[in-house]
């Protein structure tokens, strides 16, 4: 029986221990800080096993039947305990305090357990034999728990099952013990008839886990995250909620598919349709192909050049069948020419001539951006500009931004410019902003492509209507050596945030 | 290459647990452009062989700095191109030399212009010549982008580089005070680029004191008033305020209008404008040229350089002017000539050094710090996307005699320097290590004419700047208006020219 009852030692010892792994994964996991969270919870968890053999000295009579009843509590609070506190953190406010609270119950019932096991035996054996064996495979237990913990448990059957695979380890113990230790029970029918219901509900609970961890992190994470790269340009996240697909650029949205057609249709149309016959295209930035597909409706047009600074986005939205499918696959049309290159540099050099410009750059967040904001750069893209082309820039929101809204279209201007500010509404951005610009007077098209959404004829003359929340500012424009925009837009968001 | 077994798997062992040490990136480097050791010929006396060849010129120019290039400037745009200018170093340019690497070109010393002011027009006339100024406005693209300033103190940035965080009352009172002081000074108009046409004897007094003294004498007592003070001078001058003439501290501050345009800059500074120059006067210069006699001719001059006679009749000293007394017999020793020693090193960046979450800005300075900080050469870049960067690291050895700074630029090896800077640097970016590849240094012993008390008004500069109407000789470097700004050395690049040009006229 000797060996039977310290591999129960060794059993209960891991048991102990992945429940306190799971505890501090689980909070580096949602919290974050894996230091701290570790700290803090292994310190609270052997300060609360202290109290736990502190107070086993209160307990007298019926060791047996008692220890029996503490690997069930241990089991059924530990195996449900990461569950527990995944539904904590995405249903209340009150993660840490579950969490501590469950460390410290687990603490003091874990601490009560050696000290039991130990009386139990201490008939059966010398005390320095106790000692021994019990330590022993008390420690053994732990190092085994402790690799198997993440080389194993997390990435196979994750946290949720982990704990509930252990707690059925302890409940299995204490069935265990109603025969190892069947001498010393009085009553041990309804020990093992509880033991059995333990086992059911966490096998139970094995089988739901799935379910479980589905229902918490749906409240956790918005949104799947399907993508999700360093690049060498940008930090860029692809997620997926039901058939709603979202790209993120450094953490900011750049296009919901739900609602994109509005912002692409809005860019694309108004400006090219109006082009008497467009044959060149150009569009700097709009790496996601989006804009290109407006673009490739129109039969006439001869070749796109797509300039976009990051390699790894082109080719993500050439390749990927999901991503594919929502561009058309416009990357890929023999007409599209993609070339990864800095915007501005790359202006600078190329002397080819287009009819249709599109500029579609991140909001001017930084100073970086902000020089694709200025007279310089647009002065540089005018360049490009056949005398009956039009060229539009995404000019971040007129409501929200209003003040960078208007200094960009004056930017412009002042680059010698006649300027058209257009606006629309786009659910996942809100009211968003263009300026078209031309060396020519602008007359909105009188026909579209077939098969457009939501830009119609009749539509686009109200675009050009801003009300008087959104309408004009007197504003300076921007120039490389002031930069005022990135500070104009700061203040904007600013405000909003505030 | 043959590893020995013990090695690989103490190798081997090490990598498998980790234990190999976290190691800085090898940086490497040298002294570079190093030119004392030409000019200690001078000054030793050493033998220089006769010469083996005679070339004439009407006008030779000794020395291809800023000041060379432009009488060189002056003279081909008038049509006159029969002429050579004489450059000792390898490369032309003087204080605007420039260096380039595969990640951005970078100045050797000067790297900025202010925006000319309408007295400086011979400046304005090269800018217009440039494509820098069209139609009366400046081209974007050359002026300092933003964000321009940052000055690092008390463990945070500020933007600017007058310091405004941690000013108590006293301190701003003390700024408001020295604005509306410096506001009166630049009325009178007597403070000007150039120098020589604002100066009158007005108020020759102020050269009689120190900018300290005089800061003193106004009650400016705030520690960080007078931080900035000499920081200016420092900067400008490679001098402390106690050892800069007060006149000279107050045309720092007074002889520019106070405009937000922002200087004019190049990722490689003030070379950019030894490029452009370099493409109109190219063929007129010649370099690896030292000048190691100016002998008086019946006809003119002789210029003795290498085994080469340069028989003239004209020649244009737009060398530093403490060079004379060496070079000609009989010439009278100098007194009112002292020069400021500078190092500058130019750092290759493989990552961009943590800021504390601070943008880059082109101008970076640390309060407190004896250099002078740094400058971020791709501030100037059109890319949005920049992940490698040259920065251009200052430091005027303005502590101690300029003598006992030059003893010190010999005396210690470019280890110490790369030491000392990654040090100045490291207080502020504390990862510049694992980002620095290569830094070269770069030793001044004379850089800068220093504006010492009594300078501006040294009758002996004076009489320098005026040729008597019979000299073939006529000077050019900015050390003539005892400030060593790039519009100086212009301005009387320039002057020397035309009048060269006159008197040649005269004599045909």
């Amino acid at each position: 029986m000797g060996i039977l009852l310290f591999i129960s030692v060794l059993l209960v010892a891991a048991c102990g221990l992945i429940y306190e792994l799971v505890a501090g994964t689980l909070a580096s996991y949602l919290v974050g800080d894996s230091v701290f969270q570790f700290s803090t919870i292994i310190g609270t968890y052997l300060f609360a096993m202290g109290i736990g053999s502190a107070l086993s000295r209160y307990l007298n009579r019926g060791l047996v039947q008692r220890f029996v009843w503490i690997e069930l509590m241990i089991g059924v609070i530990g195996g449900f305990s990461s569950a527990l506190l995944m539904m904590a953190f995405a249903f209340t406010q009150g993660f840490e305090l579950i969490l501590y609270a469950i460390v410290v119950v687990m603490g003091v019932l874990v601490g009560l357990e050696i000290p039991l096991l130990m009386r139990i035996v201490r008939d059966r054996y010398q005390f320095r034999d106790v000692i021994a064996h019990v330590l022993t495979f008390d420690y053994l237990g732990a190092l085994g728990a402790s690799l198997l913990f993440p080389l194993l448990l997390v990435p196979r059957l994750g946290l949720v099952r982990s704990a509930m695979l252990f707690g059925l380890v302890n409940a299995g113990v204490a069935l265990w013990s109603t025969y190892l230790f069947a001498s010393q029970l009085s009553d041990s029918r309804a020990l093992r008839a509880m033991c059995l219901l333990v086992l059911c509900g966490l096998g139970a609970g094995m089988a739901e886990a799935r379910h479980i961890t589905a229902t918490a992190e749906d409240n956790i994470y918005a949104d799947d995250i399907i993508f999700a790269k360093d690049t060498h340009y940008q930090h860029l996240v692809l997620t997926r909620f039901k058939d709603d697909i979202r790209l993120f650029l450094n953490s900011h949205l750049q296009f919901s598919s739900r609602d994109e057609y509005r912002y692409h249709e809005a860019l694309i149309h108004p400006g090219l349709a109006s082009v008497p016959v467009p044959h060149r295209v150009l569009v700097l930035g709009g790496g996601d192909g989006l804009a290109v597909r407006e673009i490739l409706k129109y039969a006439q047009i001869e070749s796109v050049t797509l300039v976009d600074l990051d390699p790894e986005m082109t080719k993500l939205f050439s390749s990927h069948p999901m991503l594919t499918q929502l561009n058309h696959k416009s990357l890929l049309s023999p007409r599209v020419h993609v070339i990864n290159a800095d915007a501005f540099p790359w202006v600078d050099s190329n002397t080819d001539s287009f009819d249709f410009i599109v500029v579609d750059f991140p909001d001017p967040t930084n100073y970086s951006l902000g020089k694709l904001y200025t007279t310089a750069f647009y002065r540089a893209v005018a360049r490009h500009l056949s005398v009956q082309g039009m060229m539009v820039v995404q000019s971040t929101s007129p409501m929200f931004a209003r003040d960078s809204f208007w200094c960009i279209a004056q930017t412009i201007k002042q680059a010698g410019l006649q300027t058209y500010p257009y606006h629309v509404y786009v659910p996942s951005f809100g009211e968003w902003g263009f300026v078209l610009a031309s060396f020519h007077e602008y007359t909105p098209p009188t026909s579209l492509p077939s098969g457009l959404r939501f830009i119609n004829v009749e539509g686009i003359p109200a675009l050009f209507q801003f009300p008087p929340d959104m309408s004009p500012l007197p504003m300076p424009a921007n120039h490389l050596n002031d930069q005022v925009l990135v500070r104009a837009y700061d203040n904007d968001w600013k405000d909003i945030s505030h | 290459m043959k590893v020995g077994r013990r090695k690989f798997l103490r190798a081997g062992s090490a990598a498998l647990v980790g234990l190999s040490f976290k190691t800085d990136r090898p940086i490497a480097g040298s002294f570079v452009n190093d030119s004392f050791q030409m000019g200690h010929r001078l000054r030793d006396h050493a033998f220089f062989p006769p010469p083996k060849r005679v070339e004439k010129f009407p006008v030779v120019i000794v020395g291809g700095g800023i000041a060379g290039l432009s009488a060189a400037w002056r003279l081909r745009k008038r049509g006159f191109t029969d002429f050579v200018v004489l450059e000792m170093n390898p490369q032309a340019g003087g204080n605007a030399r420039w260096g380039e690497n595969e990640i951005s070109a970078y100045p050797w010393a000067a790297h900025y212009v202010p925006v000319p002011g309408p007295k400086a027009v011979y400046v304005r006339e090269l800018f217009e010549d440039l494509g820098v100024l069209k139609n009366g406005e400046w081209n974007e693209r050359y002026l300092c982008f933003a964000p321009q300033e940052r000055l690092f103190l008390y463990g945070r940035w500020q933007e600017g580089i007058e310091p405004a965080v941690g000013l108590t009352q006293k301190g701003r009172d003390q700024f408001r005070h020295l604005g509306d002081l410096f506001a009166k000074f630049r009325a009178s108009g007597e403070f000007t680029i150039p120098l020589e046409l604002g100066r009158t004897s007005k108020f020759q007094d102020l050269d009689r004191l120190s900018f300290s003294d005089w800061l003193q004498q106004q009650g400016c007592d705030s520690r960080l008033v007078n931080w900035y003070m000499n920081y200016a001078c420092r900067d400008d001058y490679g001098a402390l305020a106690k050892d800069t003439s007060a006149w000279a501290g107050l045309h720092y501050f007074c002889s520019r209008e106070v405009e937000e345009k922002g200087p004019l800059t190049w990722p490689e500074g003030n070379g950019w404008i030894t490029r452009r120059l370099l493409e109109r006067v190219g063929p007129n210069v010649r370099t690896n040229e030292m000048v190691h006699r100016i002998a008086q001719t019946k006809r003119g001059l002789s210029v003795f350089s290498g085994d080469t006679e340069f028989q003239s009749e004209f020649v244009i000293f737009a060398a530093p002017t403490f060079l004379a007394p060496y070079l000609m017999d009989g010439f009278p020793r100098l007194h009112d000539f002292d020069y400021s020693p500078w190092l500058t090193a130019n750092l290759t960046l493989e990552r961009i050094p943590d800021s504390r979450g601070a943008e880059p800005t082109w101008d970076t300075v640390f309060l407190d710090s004896p250099t002078l900080g740094y400058v971020d050469d791709t501030h100037q870049s059109l890319r949005t996307y920049i992940d490698r960067t040259v920065w251009t690291f200052y430091w005027s050895l303005a502590e101690g005699t300029p003598a006992q700074s030059r003893q010190l630029l010999l005396d210690k090896d470019w280890n110490y320097w790369k030491e000392a800077i990654l040090k100045d640097l490291g207080r502020v970016h504390s990862d510049i290590r694992q980002c620095v590849s290569r830094i070269d240094v770069m030793r001044m012993g004379h850089a800068m004419i220093r504006p010492a008390v009594g300078s501006i008004f040294s009758e002996e500069r004076l009489r320098l700047a005026q040729p008597s109407p019979d000299s073939r000789l006529v000077f050019a470097n900015s050390d003539l208006s005892s400030i060593s700004i790039f519009e100086e050395a212009q301005y009387h690049g320039v002057i020397a020219a035309q009048t060269v040009l006159e008197r040649l006229h005269g004599h045909r």
